[in-house]
């Protein structure tokens, strides 16, 4: 069995590395399981701080089978996966748990890489991909620390050394290699937290609580346009008595945008890198048509993606407003319908308002007032309602709740009164950043409202929540300041929580300045990116180029390589084995203000070292030994002398700087 | 073997006081199968120091007492005529034992002294043309007075290239010197204990010879030698015997020390011994310009 020298900074290091990934994981598994793992990572901590014995073999399996058997009831098998990520951090940290040789850590560190891949299943900005990749170098530095006598310091060094010198390498793979599609694909990992649902039901909630998860991020080409912004994502055109949906027709009879004669002088371009989701809808402005690839839009000016892609989108939009073409009576008929009856008191007062007014136009007006007029309030935390009537509960109750009640009481009323409106879920406003003309759009900006058409103007967006919290429809809800304390309330400790002290605002704000840079040109450098990127190098004749410039690269690298290492080295090459080394230890010492003395023996010279910097000696004499070895024994310079010659050097070197 | 070895030390120490290095030095000789030149004042313990490492290492033991008007027979032995038999019967000298103490040798004349260094060069004996053999393990461990005292003839330089090492005892320290005046009854050195037997002493000679001595070292050894080649400060230079005879010191000084590769210090530290006596040096002036060879040569990494 092989000892490990640094077993206890090896544990330590590996189980921070599962703290860490803990942490980020805790969004996506269930609480349960996240506190299963807690538990064992810190019991982990617990036996290695105070050198305890490892649970024996009987009492981990039996754990590691409760802990199983909790897994599949708390993850379930619906999602693999997450299954399979829960999986592999439960039995790393299990083995972790027990792990008593040298094999054990290997294996460790091996299931770590994958571990640590893991994360980008769900999260891809550049943070995340610091702090994994700061993992990694911990986790080389653990393999390297199995193998050697380092400490940490050196063999973190050597790792991080080790990652920089493959980034030039893998910066060449992502511009030249080709961008494959996937051989196989498993189903996204769902993400559990989202702003916006394919059904608008807003009755039954009691808290609303605020994700400021990023969404997406849009990039004007030319001037923003004015605000407000209604980032449009899904139409729901059914009311099922409590709740909005899209109807199936909506959903899979996805017509293409045909061609509008609208005025293009309202015409807005803009580009979108949307977060990943595993839903297929994707969001523009007004009437939104896309020429990118893997986005299609349909005739309700709605964009969605063609496939299931759990990685970051960017895709190009240009906007027109919505049509203004008059509905066909089918159609009219589909945004009048309303399938139950149940709100009596809401249809009568839409009954009153029909008879107090002319035109559509008076009624979307007459409507507007009467939230103004009555007083309704806008909250985060409203009284759940329930029942068949629960539209004159918010009406004439309670008159407090969020868009998602304004929108579906006012589509409602609309439909009530003969008007077509359909709900629509997406999101307001978003948090302008003026230098690069880029609007970052968070889970917290989700919003509903109603699209109505007005007898010869066409479809119109009604916005009670609009004449409720004008505030909220300029800016992002973290900018609101009425809301702010509220909104701040219910939101994760973050930066976005502490955005009233102007640094860390403006901190934040260039962070995901950086994180956008990083989505639009890391992650979104696809094949079509791709392309272009060569064909602004190559020209697009000769993009047959490509695959010559990077065969010719790679051979060169090689043939490089090989002549660097053939190559008859001067002076040094002429050094005897172990005597260049020795000059090493010398001159450092040199610069350790020692006296080197030339009548010395190298023997003596060393030990004169080790008296003097005892801090070293033992590195010193055990360099000193292995001189003797190779100088005089006649050992043979092996590789494993040389590496161990080279190790005790470094030791050498960074002790004393650990001293300083 | 090693704890034998450092069992003999201690068991010599229990006799020269405080002279551990000298102890060692006369070791390394007789380890390296060379002969041993003891020079020193009248009373500093030489004849000390030989009897006790003759008892020790159990070998047979004759002592020679040289004086001016010892002649070549008296040490080798003659032919007698037996007048029984009428033949002549060869009777040995004292030299025919493993270790010869010839003490006091530079008191005896130059036909004498040639003798006895010819027998310790070829190994036998030729009396009368006829050659009789010496044990396999022969040593000579001759003591000297410093030649300037009188009634000395001084050895050639050419006969003080047998010797391997030339060591002088020197005072012993105050703290020694006490011990020495404390225990003043008569030392017998048939009470020292028997360590090793002459297979023994063979074995060790075999493992000396297998040592390692790298080429970083020979080089050592080499640059050394040719520095008093080159220099004008010496009376003689050293000879290749001389390199051989370095090294072969520095194996067994090695071995005594409990490696089984020669360092450079091994050779700084019986360089003095081997090649003060060859360089033409005297004893007190030669060792400060000893050690600015050492000095002046630098140790190659």
């Amino acid at each position: 069995m092989n000892i490990i020298k640094n077993e206890k900074v090896i544990n330590f290091s590996l189980c921070f590395i599962y703290a860490c990934l803990i942490i980020f994981f805790i969004a996506h598994l269930p609480i349960v399981f996240i506190s299963v793992l807690t538990i064992l990572c810190v019991w982990n901590f617990y036996i290695t701080t105070t050198n305890k014995s490892k649970p024996n073999a009987w009492l981990a399996n039996i754990l590691a089978g409760a802990a199983l058997g909790l897994m599949i009831y708390s993850v379930g098998m619906s999602d693999t996966v997450i299954l399979f990520v829960a999986m592999l951090l439960l039995s790393s940290i299990f083995k972790l748990l027990q792990a008593k040789t040298k094999k054990h850590y290997h294996i460790i560190t091996t299931l770590t890489f994958f571990s640590l891949s893991a994360v980008y299943l769900f999260n891809q900005s550049i943070v995340t991909t610091l702090v994994v990749s700061g993992l990694y170098i911990l986790n080389f530095a653990v393999l390297g620390l199995l193998e050697s006598k380092h400490n940490l310091k050196v063999t973190s060094k050597q790792s991080g050394k080790l990652l920089l010198l493959a980034l030039p390498l893998a910066i060449f793979l992502l511009l030249f290699l080709p961008k494959m599609p996937a051989f196989w694909q498993l189903p996204g990992p769902k993400l559990a937290k989202t702003g916006l649902s394919e059904q608008v039901d807003p009755f039954d909630i009691a808290k609303l609580s605020n994700s400021d998860e990023l969404v997406f991020r849009a990039t004007f080409n030319k001037q923003s346009p004015s605000s407000p912004y209604y980032w449009r994502a899904i139409v729901h055109d059914e009311f099922n008595g409590n709740a909005w949906l899209t109807s199936d027709f909506l959903k899979y009879n996805n017509l293409h945008a045909q061609e509008l004669n609208a005025d293009y002088e309202t015409k807005v371009e803009y580009s979108v890198i949307a977060e990943p989701a595993t839903q297929k809808w994707l969001y523009g402005l007004s009437f939104s048509t896309s020429n990118t690839d893997g986005v299609q839009g349909n005739a309700l000016g709605l964009l969605r993606k063609k496939k299931y892609q759990a990685k970051n989108l960017q895709y190009n939009v240009s906007s027109v407003a919505l049509n203004q073409t008059p509905l066909s009576p089918r159609k009219t008929k589909q945004y009048t319908l309303l399938t139950s009856k149940n709100n009596s008191k809401t249809l009568t007062l839409s009954e009153n308002l029909k008879q107090q007014t002319k035109s559509d136009r008076e009624f979307y007006n007459a409507l507007l007032q009467y939230f103004v007029d009555k007083k309704f309030t806008y909250t985060l935390t409203p009284s759940p309602m329930s029942g068949d009537d629960t539209i004159d509960q918010f009406i004439f109750d309670n008159q407090r709740g969020f868009c998602g009640h304004y929108a579906s009481a006012a589509a409602y009323i609309f439909r009530s009164a003969g008007i077509p409106a359909r709900v629509v879920s997406g999101y307001l406003g978003g948090e302008l950043n003026q230098s690069n003309n880029t609007l970052t759009v968070r889970q917290y900006d989700a919003h509903a409202w109603v699209e109505v058409y007005l007898e010869s103007e066409g479809w119109q967006i009604f916005d009670a929540t609009a004449v409720v919290a004008p505030e909220r429809l300029n800016g992002s809800l973290s900018q609101n300041e009425e809301l702010n304390d509220e909104f701040k309330s219910n939101l994760d400790f973050g930066l976005v929580s502490l955005s009233n002290f102007a640094a860390i605002n403006w901190l934040r704000l260039e962070l995901e300045n950086l994180d956008y840079q990083w989505a639009s040109w890391v992650l979104g450098f696809d094949d079509e990116k791709q392309s272009d990127f060569l064909k602004s190098i190559f020209g697009s004749k000769n993009i047959w180029l490509v695959p010559l410039i990077v065969l010719l690269t790679a051979g060169f690298c090689f043939i490089g390589y090989f002549v660097y290492l053939n190559w008859p080295k001067q002076g040094s090459a002429k050094l005897a084995p172990m005597v260049k080394e020795y000059y090493q230890i010398v001159s450092w010492a040199e610069k350790q203000k020692l006296n080197i003395s030339e009548n010395l023996t190298p023997s003596q010279q060393l030990q004169y070292f080790a008296v003097h910097l005892p801090q070293v000696a033992q590195s010193i004499n055990e360099f000193s030994k292995l001189f003797n070895q190779v100088r005089y024994e006649k050992k043979p310079f092996t590789k494993e002398r040389k590496t161990h010659a080279k190790d005790l050097i470094k030791l050498i070197k960074t002790s004393k700087q650990r001293k300083l | 073997m090693q704890s034998t070895v450092t069992a003999i030390i201690e068991d010599l120490s229990g006799v020269i006081f405080g002279k551990k290095q000298q102890i060692k030095l006369a070791l390394t000789c007789l380890f390296s199968e060379g002969h041993l030149l003891i020079e020193d004042l009248p009373g500093m313990g030489k004849t000390t120091l030989s009897h006790a490492l003759a008892a020790v290492l159990g070998l047979s033991y004759q002592r020679i007492q040289f004086t001016s008007d010892l002649l070549p027979a008296d040490i080798l032995g003659t032919n007698i005529f037996n007048s029984n038999e009428h033949t002549f019967t060869f009777h040995k000298g004292p030299i025919f034992s493993q270790v010869v103490l010839a003490d006091e040798i530079n008191r005896a004349g130059p036909k004498t002294q040639s003798a006895l260094l010819e027998a310790m060069e070829e190994q036998q004996v030729t009396v009368d043309g006829k050659k009789y053999s010496l044990p396999a393990s022969f040593f000579v461990i001759a003591t000297q007075n410093p030649l300037y005292q009188s009634g000395t003839y001084p050895l050639p330089e050419s006969q003080l290239d047998r010797f391997l090492m030339r060591i002088s005892l020197g005072f012993p320290p105050k703290e020694a010197e006490k011990r020495l005046i404390l225990n003043m009854q008569k030392r017998d050195y048939s009470m020292l204990p028997k360590r090793i037997n002459e297979q023994q002493l063979a074995e060790i000679q075999t493992a000396i010879s297998h040592i390692t001595i790298s080429s970083p070292v020979i080089d050592y050894i080499i640059e050394l030698v040719n520095y008093t080649r080159n220099s004008n400060a010496f009376a003689a230079s050293l000879s290749p015997r001389a390199s051989m005879a370095l090294a072969k010191a520095a194996k067994s000084w090695a071995y005594i020390d409990g490696r089984d590769f020669v360092m450079p210090e091994d050779v700084q530290a019986v360089f003095a011994s081997v090649c003060q006596h060859r360089l033409g040096l005297h004893n007190e002036s030669g060792e400060a310009q000893v050690n600015d060879i050492l000095k002046a040569v630098l140790v190659p990494v």
